[in-house]
Order: C-alpha cells, then sequence, then structure tokens
C-alpha cells in the first residue's frame, strides 16, 4: 500500500516536472526530400534559430524524397484548407517546384518576400517562375542542385560536349554509359529531358512555353532516337546506382546529381579521380523552395526562420559547404563568407560561365508529363 | 429453450469475432472500395474505363513479366523447398543434418528491402559472386557479367522465400509417420525414391499452401524490383510507385493495383480449392 502511495507521489510529480517551465512557441517546418534535410534543421538550423530565440522549439519533420515528398505536403495544407481551419500546422515548408506551383495556384501560400531581407539577394528566375507558373513574391529558393554527367578521366579521354557527340561515343564504347531511365530517379529524368531539348528543335519553349499539346508528336519523333542509343547504354538502378557502378568502374560516364556527386566523394564513397562536366545545350537543375502557409500560426517567427536560411552567413556554411549545393540565393553575395578553396571546389569541373549557360530548368509540367510518357509509349515499349 | 441457448451461443460467437473483423473491415475492406472506386472515377467524377486503357496501352509487358517471374520463383522455390526439407528428414550424416537445418533459416529474418540491397552489391558485374567465380578459375574477368535484370529479382525472392516454405514443408514431413520411410527403406527403394514416393504426396497440400502465400507475397514487393531491376520490362509495384511519386496519378496507380489484385486472386483461388477439398476429406 506504502509503496504504491510512493508510486503514485513519484510519477505524478515526474509528471509535474515534464510540464514546460515557461509558455513555450514551436516553430513547425516540414520538408520534404531527403532525410538529410531533416537532419539540417535539427542539427544546424534549429539550434542556431533557437539561441537567437529564447522560448522557440523548432521541430522538422520530413515527408520523403522527391516530388511525392512536395505532394504530401500539398494534400496536408490542402485539407485544412477545405476543412475551414482558423490556423494550420505547418510554418515553413521546404517543397519542390510543382508542389510549389500548385500550392500558389490553389492559394495556400503567403507572399513574404517582401518582408524578409534575404528576399533582395535573389535575383535568379527561378525565385519567380516554377516550371511556368507564376510563384513571385511566395517563394525563396533554398538551394539550386544540378545535374551533370561525371565521368573517369582515365576511360574518357575527351568528354562529348553535346548530345551528338554522346550518340557517337557511346557507339564505340558501347555499355560504358549508364543512366536510370525515368522511373529509377530524377537524374535520369534529367538526362532525358536535356535530351528532348536537344533534339527535338523545340529549345527554350520546353522552359518558357507557351504549351502546346501539338508539340506531341514532335517530343515523340525526338524520343526514338534514344529507343537506339539505349541499345548501346547500361540502364542503373537508380541515382546511387549510377554513382556506384562509375566507382565499381563498370560504366565510365553517367548523369548524376552534382551535390550527391560531390558529397559521395567528400565521404569517400567516390573516386576523387572522377570529373563532371556539362553538355550542350545542358542539362536541367532545379530548386526547393522555402515556402510559408497561407494561414500559418506563427508566420512571423516563420519570416525569422527563412530570413536565417537563407542570410549569406548560413547559405555558405550550412547549403555550400556541408550539402554541396549551390546558393538559394546569388552566388556574389556568399562568395565573400566562404574561403576560396571550399568555394572553387563547386566550380573546378564546371566553371560558373558553363553553368549559368548549360544549367537549365525543367521543362514546364505540361511538357514534363508528355516528355516522361513519351519515353514509356516510346522508348520503353 | 435449445434455440435460445444456440441464438445466445451465436450472438456470443459474433461479439467475439467483432473486433478482428471492425479491423479487417477498416484497415482492408473500405480502403479496398476506395481504391476500386478511384479506379473507374474520372477527373468531373463521372464513371471511365480510361484508366483501364492506360494502364493496358503502357504497362500490359509489364503485368505479364510480374506474372512470369512470380511463377518462376514459386517453381524454383518449390523444388528448393523439397530438397531441403526432404534432405533434412532423409539425410543420413547428422552433423549435415544439423548444419543445414540450422544454415536455411537465416533468410528469413531478413527483410525484403535489405535483401535487395545485399543482391546489388553480390550481383553486380564487379560484385563478390564475379569475385568468387574470377578467383576460383571458373570465369575468365571479361566474361563477368551483371546480373542485375530479371535473373536478380528472381535470386532476391527465391533466397528470401525458399526458408519459409521450407519451414513449412519440413514440419509437415517431420510429423509423417516414419513406418511408410522405413518400410520403403528396408525394401530398398533409394531415398529419392522415397521422398518422390512416399514424403511427397503425404505433404503436397503444405507444399501448395507455402507456395501460394509466396506467390502472394512476391507479387506485392516493391523494394526488390526497384533496386536490382532498372530495365524494363520491370513488376508492376514499380510501375504503381511511379505514377504516383512522377505523375501524382493515382487513378492509374489504383487501376494497377486492382489488376495485381485480380492476379493474386488467381493463386488465393487455388489455396481456397485446395483447403475446401481438405476440409471435405476430413
Amino acid at each position: 500500500m506504502r509503496f504504491r502511495l510512493i508510486t503514485a507521489v513519484a510519477v505524478a510529480a515526474a509528471f509535474a516536472a515534464a510540464q514546460p517551465a515557461a509558455a513555450q512557441t514551436t516553430l513547425n517546418v516540414v520538408s520534404a526530400g531527403d532525410q538529410n534535410m531533416v537532419d539540417y534543421v535539427n542539427n544546424y538550423l534549429g539550434p542556431k534559430f533557437e539561441a537567437m530565440n529564447p522560448g522557440v522549439k523548432v521541430r522538422a519533420v520530413g515527408t520523403g524524397p522527391g516530388d511525392s515528398g512536395s505532394q504530401k505536403i500539398y494534400e496536408k495544407l490542402s485539407a485544412q484548407q477545405k476543412a475551414g481551419s482558423a490556423a494550420w500546422d505547418t510554418d515553413v515548408a521546404v517543397v519542390h517546384q510543382r508542389g510549389a506551383a500548385t500550392m500558389v495556384n490553389e492559394k495556400l501560400l503567403m507572399p513574404y518576400r517582401n518582408d524578409v531581407a534575404a528576399g533582395k539577394l535573389v535575383s535568379r528566375d527561378t525565385a519567380k517562375n516554377a516550371l511556368g507558373a507564376n510563384v513571385d513574391g511566395y517563394v525563396l529558393p533554398m538551394f539550386h542542385s544540378q545535374i551533370a554527367f561525371a565521368y573517369n578521366p582515365d576511360l574518357v579521354k575527351a568528354p562529348p560536349k553535346s548530345y551528338a557527340e554522346l550518340v557517337d561515343w557511346v557507339k564505340k564504347n558501347p555499355k560504358q554509359f549508364g543512366y536510370n531511365g525515368v522511373k529509377g530517379g530524377m537524374s535520369g529524368v534529367g538526362f532525358v529531358m536535356g535530351w528532348v531539348s536537344a533534339n527535338s528543335g523545340l529549345g527554350d519553349k520546353l522552359e518558357k512555353g507557351p504549351y502546346s499539346a501539338g508539340d506531341k508528336a514532335t517530343i515523340e519523333k525526338s524520343l526514338v532516337g534514344l529507343k537506339d542509343f539505349n541499345q548501346n547504354v547500361v540502364m542503373t538502378p537508380g541515382n546511387a546506382g549510377t554513382l556506384d557502378m562509375l566507382n565499381r568502374g563498370e560504366i565510365a560516364m553517367g548523369p548524376v546529381w552534382v551535390d550527391m556527386f560531390y558529397t559521395w566523394q567528400a565521404d569517400g564513397k567516390m573516386s576523387p579521380k572522377i570529373k563532371l562536366s556539362l553538355p550542350q545545350p545542358g542539362l536541367p537543375g532545379q530548386p526547393m523552395y522555402y515556402v510559408i502557409p497561407a494561414k500559418a500560426a506563427n508566420a512571423a517567427l516563420a519570416k525569422k526562420f527563412i530570413d536565417l536560411a537563407e542570410s549569406p552567413e548560413v547559405q555558405a556554411d550550412g547549403i555550400v559547404k556541408q550539402f554541396n549545393w549551390y546558393p538559394g540565393i546569388d552566388p556574389q553575395f556568399v562568395q565573400s563568407k566562404l574561403a576560396p578553396a571550399d568555394w572553387n571546389k563547386l566550380f573546378t569541373d564546371i566553371s560558373p560561365s558553363d553553368l549559368a549557360k548549360y544549367g537549365r530548368p525543367f521543362p514546364l509540367s505540361d511538357y514534363f508529363t508528355d516528355i516522361v510518357e513519351g519515353y514509356e509509349r516510346v522508348v520503353l515499349k | 429453450m435449445a434455440a435460445a441457448a444456440e441464438r445466445r451461443g451465436r450472438h456470443v460467437g459474433l461479439a467475439l469475432i467483432s473486433p478482428a473483423l471492425a479491423i479487417v473491415v477498416a484497415f482492408f475492406i473500405i480502403p479496398l472500395g476506395i481504391s476500386f472506386a478511384l479506379a473507374f472515377r474520372a477527373k468531373d467524377g463521372s464513371f471511365t474505363l480510361q484508366h483501364f486503357d492506360k494502364s493496358f496501352e503502357l504497362y500490359t509487358t509489364d503485368l505479364v513479366f510480374s506474372l512470369a517471374i512470380v511463377l518462376l520463383s514459386s517453381a524454383l522455390i518449390a523444388v528448393l523447398s523439397i530438397a531441403i526439407a526432404g534432405y533434412l528428414t532423409l539425410g543420413e550424416n547428422p552433423r549435415a543434418v544439423a548444419v543445414l537445418r540450422w544454415l536455411y533459416r537465416w533468410p528469413l529474418f531478413i527483410p525484403f528491402v535489405v535483401a535487395g540491397q545485399l543482391m546489388r552489391t553480390f550481383l553486380a558485374k564487379n560484385g563478390m559472386l564475379n569475385h568468387v567465380l574470377i578467383g576460383s578459375g571458373l570465369i575468365e574477368p571479361l566474361q563477368a557479367q551483371s546480373v542485375l535484370d530479371w535473373r536478380g529479382i528472381v535470386i532476391a525472392f527465391v533466397w528470401k522465400q525458399a526458408p519459409f516454405v521450407t519451414l513449412l514443408v519440413a514440419g509437415a514431413m517431420a510429423s509423417l509417420d516414419r513406418q511408410h520411410i522405413e518400410a520403403a527403406r528396408n525394401l530398398g527403394a533409394p531415398r529419392w525414391r522415397v521422398l518422390w514416393d512416399i514424403v511427397l504426396p503425404q505433404v503436397r497440400g503444405t507444399v501448395l499452401v507455402g507456395v501460394v502465400l509466396s506467390f502472394v507475397t512476391m507479387l506485392s514487393v516493391l523494394s526488390v524490383p526497384l533496386m536490382i531491376n532498372p530495365n524494363s520490362p520491370t513488376m508492376v509495384t514499380v510501375d504503381v510507385a511511379y505514377r504516383i511519386n512522377t505523375h501524382s496519378d493515382y487513378a492509374v496507380a489504383n487501376a494497377l493495383c486492382l489488376l495485381s489484385l485480380l492476379v493474386a486472386a488467381g493463386g488465393a483461388w487455388f489455396y481456397l480449392r485446395h483447403a475446401v477439398k481438405g476440409a471435405e476429406k476430413t
């Protein structure tokens, strides 16, 4: 009897002690993308922000990689909008371009760019245009990622500078080029986008519009060549699969995400002699965006958080140094905050001018769908 | 009086199974119904077959491929499990039997996604399998090829599911009356004859149950084909994930899932027919 009383008192005391000492605000950050994006907030951004704002706790949740992760965030916000909730439970979200475009169209986001100091540090087109949708004011790019060809210089003396040269090279060196198709990951999808951009004659129309359903036939015609191309290449099982096979020497060249490539090299998972190159007319890259839901419970805090995340110091230390991404804000603001060695690491193989010329955005959403479905109809049959 | 007691018994019976029934209805029947409805609904809410049209237009090869892979894997699993269980029952070297009994169960505890990752490095062109074959002089380095295609999927499936079926079959064989086996051995029958003519007919039911369970499980696996087979055709599960992740196209994904369900239902029909026959016999 006594034991029970003591246990009950102890449990009650523990419970009371566990209540927060003072009123605490929680900032809810929901991020699409890999687990490393969540770790970034939990291990780096969160503690920094909490130190600057006592009484605030930052909580980060991940929704998974790829457009499907952004889709989950969209579904949640859309459900809260339809239910008419007064305050939504997400304060800051990190989403892909397609997700951001849909959310702006359905009025799920709050415009905030003019309310944060970092808003003036971004002049790139991606801050206003997400795959054809006007998102000006609603987004700030967290980083810019880029797809490039990684190649083994011992086996590839002169990397192909265009898709036509690539086709010739692949004929002379069968099964030495590998990519992951359209079902294995975005680096393969990006390669196919670049192929269509180079071979369809549609050029900038794919990225700037206006969309015309009549272009489907042109797109499918340009994919016929890809079917022959595939006879001489190896299909790899994913973004990591391409990097694995490059490292094991099973292929000599393949499209990879630049940040993934540099991170693997830094972790020792990739041989340091492998290099990068960008062919004409280019390969796509994409930003991920910081957005604030329209009825976020802690909008003012959310703006402060994004301001911190987009400040030149954090972009230099976190985005460039930790993740090997190209910065979300304009590069000149970030360059001064980094040691020259760290800055040049990103630009050893691909110069800033190459990046400006050959780093493209992904095509408009409708063209994206047409190209990917065209691939299934023409190349995979 | 007896009728009232019977009714009360029935009510008690219903009350006892209602929690389990509620869970099955809430987490399986209702979502299945929603999936079914969404597969036939157009964007404007009307009934349509366009999603099935698209599924057959783009993914017929993949459906046939999935069925072929799973059938082949099931056949190999049956052969392998009967061989291992047969040796465990009829083997005469106690140490070999003990080692085999300890060894064959290991893949049981490994999830499919881990098995997929293992096979990715094991079966690659510069992977461990090829290194062993080259090192032992069985093949030349230039002959090494990557098994990371449909063969890799079959290998991963068989490696992962055979121990499960072996467990069932070995258990069934162990519970057989040893008289028949010993009588046959005394009459001079070789062990493979005993396995084929005496043991196997008696455990046929268990083999069928294990194989059908494996069939349905393998049909539902996403990780293994996604990680091992980048080529086309690939299994339907990869297409479902692709439709959702790249196109947010839940309608076609649901249609593909319903088609897979039909294929799995074929296996279930087999299982039920046997179970009913078994129940009628007793």
